[in-house]
């Protein structure tokens, strides 16, 4: 799981008696958040559901998730890594000084009030959205709520999920580490993996013009990706595998349609808590899978001679000896 | 006319992927999602398994998957620098299949997670 500490949404539902949503709105895009895995579940250790559990949500605008929260926190907006920095020294009982927690848009007491209630807790989950994770700071604010998490278990027992969107994204990150090693942000262009966001990731990589084709699955950069990016989609050559023919397979080379997961292909998907799900689809589609696609597009290439000058492909250390 | 039921089906349209859903369908089109929320019942309703859309297209003309497939590898293994860039919307094994295609490409491979 990559050095998170973490857990199942089962154990949520079973234990956790104090949630935090920082930085996501559950309510609406996660609907079934609230009744399947956290607040309104009844359990074995938490018999009276909704009455022995606490919920805080902190972001930066009131969303109709403040209605199901027992604490709403207003954090000012882009202020969320000195918050958590904040609540990371106040566990610990060093100094905060007022014009610090002023900068966050709360008050002392509320901070104070919130720290005895996470220490009072018997098992703490915060699970932390986009907009913690895509706003200023972004990978330091998730890693720094990571930390307050892992640091709270000096006192009790303290959990930090990432709320994952939409699809099997949960899927892709699993399936490249297996492979890889790495998450995301790759590149094999030496024979082997390398990991760099920044360098490898992909709205980088089109701004800078770096790559000469596009193979978009699952994914509609050209709806979504900023306008340098989908300049270079133009540019070079692009093939889309998709169930409908989206914004990014009218500028594409090639357009494949394929049939929708879960409704007519069949496979796995990912939970957010990494929890791996078969799909059950009900429908037969008139067009192939996903897998089938890739797997006949793979075989193509392997007929083709290897990019690689034959002798200079990175070896197995057992090859070199 | 009567409906096929699936139960425990599962919804992929969020990160909750809710395994409980009962779905209500005559083999072309989802009729009813229970259980599922707003946006799971939208998300099955909306698909069905009639052809709307062209096998394939390549460079704006219909054209057949075998020849799709083709095109499509021919302008990778072209590519010097090829991108396989996506695979929020799809299954496991076509996630690990575009690894191998990244693999075997020498290219870039990125998911959504990046952004
Ligand atoms: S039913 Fe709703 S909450 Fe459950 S996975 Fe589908 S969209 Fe998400």
């Amino acid at each position: 799981m990559g050095g998170k500490v973490t857990c199942t949404l089962g154990e949520v539902k079973q234990r956790a008696d104090f949630i935090v949503y920082w930085g996501g709105n559950p309510a609406e895009c996660h609907p079934r958040h609230f009744t399947k895995y956290t607040i309104m579940q009844k359990s074995k250790f938490l018999p009276r559901g909704r009455k022995d559990r606490t919920m805080v949500l902190v972001d930066i605008r009131e969303t109709k998730s403040a209605k199901a929260a027992d604490i709403f926190l207003q954090v000012k907006p882009g202020k969320d890594f000195e918050l958590i920095t904040i609540l990371r020294a106040m566990i610990k009982d060093q100094h905060v000084t007022d014009e610090q927690i002023a900068v966050t848009g709360l008050s002392r007491e509320v901070l104070d009030d919130l720290v005895g209630r996470m220490k009072g807790a018997k098992f703490g989950c915060m699970f932390f959205g986009m907009g913690l994770s895509m706003t200023r700071g972004k990978h330091m604010n998730s890693a720094a709520l990571l930390t307050l998490a892992a640091e709270m278990n000096a006192f009790t027992k303290f959990v930090a999920m990432p709320m994952r969107g939409h699809g099997n994204v949960t899927g892709a990150d699993v399936i490249m580490r297996w492979q890889t090693g790495f998450p995301f942000g790759i590149t094999f262009n030496r024979g082997y993996p390398r990991y760099n966001p920044g360098e490898f990731s992909t709205v980088d990589v089109l701004v800078r013009g770096d790559c000469d084709a596009a193979f978009i699955i699952g994914a509609d950069p050209g709806a979504t990706m900023p306008q340098p990016a989908i300049e270079h989609l133009k540019r070079i050559p692009t093939i889309v595998l998709d169930p409908h023919v989206t914004h990014t397979s009218r500028l594409s080379r090639v357009h494949i349609t394929t049939a929708p997961q879960g409704i007519a292909a069949p496979g796995t998907a990912y939970r957010m808590d990494e929890i791996p799900l078969p799909l059950k689809p009900p429908l037969k589609s008139p067009y192939p899978t996903d897998e089938q696609v890739v797997r006949r597009i793979n075989e193509a290439i392997a007929a083709k001679p290897f990019w690689m000058p034959e002798g200079s492909q990175p070896q197995m250390l057992t090859a070199q000896v | 006319m009567s409906l096929q039921v699936i139960d425990n089906a599962t919804c992929t349209f969020c990160g909750c992927v809710c395994d409980d859903i009962q779905l209500h369908h005559d083999e072309v089109r989802i009729h009813e999602a229970k259980r599922a929320c707003v946006l799971g019942t939208a998300w099955f309703l909306n698909h069905t398994a009639e052809k709307k859309h062209p096998d394939a297209l390549v460079d704006g003309r219909e054209a057949s998957l075998d020849e799709a497939i083709e095109a499509a590898a021919a302008l990778l293994h072209a590519a010097d620098m090829p991108l396989v860039y996506g695979m929020s919307n799809t299954t496991c094994e076509a996630q690990k299949q575009c690894a191998a295609l990244a693999d075997q490409l020498g290219g870039l491979l990125d998911s959504h997670t990046s952004l």
